[in-house]
């Protein structure tokens, strides 16, 4: 083991997981699972490329969590416009 | 760059302060599930703002009700960090278990059948919906 372990993005993953983008944070964490094993077997470049992997996985679960999240905001922002209109 | 920590600083502290004082059971505009708003099903992180609020109120029961696998998550996070702390300010190199063959393939595990079992509307599996 005379290479250092590639980062895996475990805690990433279950970040995005736990903040409601679900599919995206399960996909990161299976390429975490492949990052550990390749290392342990000695197939460091599987292990940089699954890290790679992983890292692009977090990175659009967490983006479109943002997007999901201010879109939903921008939809109440808009009913509730919508409703003060009625209401005045 | 200083300014950039600051806008986060006070973003953590503004949401902190929402989580404590809104029950997301009680109001309407807080961001719901997508994955629950466009199939009627949990997703694994169902009940998560919900839970933060409990955490936030020391109601650690209310917590496990709304989602098991928050505490897993926070649990193995908080685990994490207190590896990573150690490893940094004491120089030494203790073995983290983030980073052991098995521990990812677990989780994986652990989340697929919490996912399906919060779905089953039947008692003893209806305990891991959120409420």
């Amino acid at each position: 083991m005379d290479q250092i372990q590639p980062k895996n993005y475990l805690i990433e993953s279950i970040l995005v997981t736990m903040c409601c983008c679900q599919p995206l944070g399960i996909v990161g964490i299976v390429f975490a699972s492949q990052v550990n094993s390749k290392y342990a077997v000695g197939d460091y470049a599987g292990a940089i490329q699954a890290s790679k992997e992983a890292k692009k996985w977090v990175t659009w679960g967490f983006v479109s969590g943002l997007i999901i999240i201010a879109g939903t905001l921008v939809i109440y922002g808009a009913i509730f416009l919508a409703t003060l209109n009625d209401v005045f | 760059m200083n300014v950039k920590y600051i806008t986060f600083f006070l973003l953590g502290i503004a949401l902190i302060l929402v989580y404590v004082f809104v029950n997301p059971n009680e109001v309407d505009f807080l961001p719901k599930c997508p994955f629950y708003f466009f199939t009627g099903l949990y997703c694994p992180g169902c009940g998560s703002q919900r839970a933060t609020h409990q955490l936030l109120n020391f109601n650690i029961l209310g917590v496990l009700q709304q989602n098991l696998m928050y505490v897993v998550g926070l649990f193995i996070i908080g685990y994490h960090l207190i590896i990573k702390g150690i490893n940094t300010f004491f120089n030494k190199n203790v073995y983290n278990f983030i980073y052991h063959p098995k521990t990812p393939f677990l989780l994986l595990l652990f989340i697929i059948v919490f996912w399906i079992l919060r779905n089953i509307p039947l008692y003893p599996f209806n305990l891991l919906a959120p409420k």
